[in-house]
């Protein structure tokens, strides 16, 4: 009776929890269909990435030239050619330009590029119908001793080529990689000496239970810090950037590979141990010959494990500062440029799914 | 008897369990025997090999090799003494991965140099002696081959020459042949029994079987319960004793 009695009140109590689970987390099934309209345009963009863009082809020579020195040695040309009148210029000075060879009637820009390569425009222009133009400008105040006249000149087809956002998208992706490796090995450098301390079947006497212990509580304590609030701490101590996602990685990577590895080292088989100490090795020999071996295979396979779990880890932990990709993406998300956000994600999926399949495989052949 | 090259005195090993796997043990070995200690599976062959070179501590007793209180020994010495006793193994017990002749190069890390270890750099007349205790158990062929790709009963002539690599005074063999089949099972003793007869190694060997105690044996001493049941030639272990040793219900095995 009173079994049933008690039954019945955890049911009761299951149902309140459940009853007011339901209010505080203001679950309204609803909204996922009447507010549909709103995440219709974010799934669009995201599955429009920005991955190829589209840009007129252009005719383009570079002439350059010098401030107040002899005239700079001009490369061999062909096709479309541009005359300056003087080579050998100052700031101010009026020159003349003949362009020849460019396509007919097409709209053009004369640029000025600086000694740092930065552009300005200095006029806009209209070849003839026999691809030429002649053309007046002034020298622009400028930085440094030389700078290059420079007349584009659009044509009517158009070219694809990777975009701006790919091409950042890709450099951040390698950042990322690279982070997360840089994350593991800092881990792996630390992890390996602290796991042999905190292995059990290794601890030998009350000294080496206490540095057992000491051991196994410091892997404890780090491996419960989120690595989200390392990054945090870390983009605050050394800034904003892919160094502080480094260390946060390694922190957390130290804790978990510490574990992993000690619970490798306590499932060796104890006989080969057993036999290496019995010939009158020392310590250090028997762990050269009857541990390491034993445990090089799982130590390969939860390393590289690690680093593939890294690269997913430092995407978020861009979020907060820790650079890579992460980063670039929460800025995306922030401005709302959803397309180039897509990008981002989608090159981070892929690469994590090849990390993925790539570090199984390598797992396969190793154990 | 003159002074016994290995004496066991009162050994008693009680395992922090609480189970008791030795009572007050006592016999003397002289060099050169080839002793056979039988018994039951628990009966604590095991422990008293290994109360022996130190690899267990034993709670009571005093175990003397040669001369040497192995029980007073520190850490250094204990070290000095096992490089003389060589160990060979039910399991084996070699490095799996490694190849055949760094687990025969194994026996000599008590005589080598720690920091030759951590670059595991052999001189070449450690490795040629390596090669020479390979060929004596006929396996020299195998020396490149990785340990876990060679059979059972190959792996326990590496066992043997990794004892061998020792010069060792006194083989402890831990149940040799109890995961050998019984034709290798008599090859592999034979290897045994040579180093006892020819190099005058005195031998402390377990084994399963009375019929291969008997074969080996110059001397069998017994072991029930953890207590020292009888200590003879086994020419003397008849129906009676063996029932005494093994229990009522117990049918004796011949092995080929």
């Amino acid at each position: 009776m009173t079994g049933r009695g008690l039954r019945l009140g955890v049911v009761l109590l299951a149902v309140a929890a459940f009853a007011y689970g339901w209010r505080v987390t203001r679950i309204d099934l609803g909204e996922l269909v009447t507010k549909a309209h709103l995440v219709r345009p974010l799934v669009r963009d995201l599955l429009r990435p920005e991955v190829l863009e589209r840009v007129p082809r252009t005719q383009e020579v570079a002439v350059p030239v010098a401030l107040g020195g002899p005239p700079p040695p001009l490369g061999a040309a062909r096709g479309p050619r541009v005359e300056v009148s003087s080579r050998s210029v100052r700031v101010g000075q009026e020159v003349e330009l003949r362009g020849e060879g460019f396509a007919a009637g097409r709209p053009g820009r004369l640029l000025w590029r600086d000694a740092t390569g930065a552009p300005s425009q200095l006029a806009e222009f209209t070849t003839d119908a026999r691809g030429g133009f002649v053309l007046w400008v002034r020298i622009p105040d400028t930085l440094g001793d030389r700078g290059e006249l420079v007349a584009v000149v659009g044509l009517p087809q158009t070219v694809w080529r990777p975009s701006e956002t790919l091409r950042l998208v890709a450099e951040r992706m390698v950042e990322t990689v690279f982070l997360a490796l840089m994350g593991t090995a800092m881990g792996v450098a630390f992890a390996v000496p602290l796991s042999f301390l905190g292995a059990r079947n290794l601890a030998h006497g009350p000294v080496g239970l206490a540095v057992y212990g000491a051991s196994r509580t410091v892997l404890n304590v780090f491996r419960s810090v989120e690595p989200l609030i390392l990054a945090t701490v870390f983009a605050v101590w050394v800034g904003i950037g892919p160094f502080a996602g480094v260390l946060a990685l390694g922190v957390h990577s130290v804790a978990s590979l510490g574990k992993l590895y000690s619970e490798a080292i306590e499932a060796i088989d104890p006989g080969p141990i057993e036999a290496v100490e019995a010939t009158g090795a020392s310590r250090l020999q028997v762990i050269r010959y009857a541990v390491i071996p034993q445990i090089v295979p799982q130590f390969i396979a939860f390393t590289i494990y690690r680093w593939d779990i890294n690269v997913r880890m430092s995407t978020v932990i861009g979020f907060v500062g820790g650079g890579g990709i992460g980063f670039l993406l929460v800025q995306y998300i922030n401005l709302l440029l959803w397309q180039k956000a897509a990008t981002a994600v989608w090159a981070i999926t892929l690469v994590v799914a090849l990390m993925d399949y790539l570090s199984a495989r390598v797992r396969e052949r190793v154990v | 008897m003159a002074r016994p090259f290995l004496k066991v005195e009162g050994l008693t090993k009680v395992y922090p369990g609480g189970v008791r796997a030795l009572q007050d043990v006592s016999f003397e070995v002289a060099r050169g025997e080839f002793v056979v200690v039988i018994g039951l599976s628990g009966s604590g062959k095991s422990t008293l090999l290994r109360c022996i070179n130190r690899l267990v501590e034993p709670t009571a007793g005093s175990v003397w090799v040669d001369g040497v209180e192995v029980t007073a020994l520190d850490r250094e010495g204990v070290r000095r003494l096992r490089r003389e006793i060589g160990m060979i193994f039910q399991q084996f017990n070699l490095v799996r991965r490694l190849p055949v002749l760094t687990n025969v190069l194994t026996g000599r890390l008590g005589y080598v140099p720690a920091w030759w270890s951590v670059f595991n750099y052999w001189p070449p007349d450690l490795v040629q002696r390596a090669l020479d205790a390979l060929e004596r158990v006929g396996i020299r062929d195998k020396a490149y081959v990785r340990a876990d790709q060679l059979s059972g009963g190959q792996q326990q002539r590496v066992g043997i020459a990794r004892a061998l690599m020792q010069e060792p005074k006194l083989i402890l063999a831990d149940e040799p042949v109890a995961s050998l089949d019984p034709a290798t099972s008599h090859s592999v003793l034979r290897y045994v029994e040579e180093l006892n007869r020819r190099e005058g190694i005195t031998v402390l060997c377990s084994l399963h079987f009375l019929s291969l105690a008997r074969r080996y044996g110059t001397r069998v001493i017994a072991l029930k319960e953890g207590r020292l049941v009888f200590d003879g030639p086994p020419s003397e272990i008849d129906a009676h004793r063996f029932r005494q040793i093994y229990g009522e219900d117990a049918v004796e095995v011949e092995i080929a």
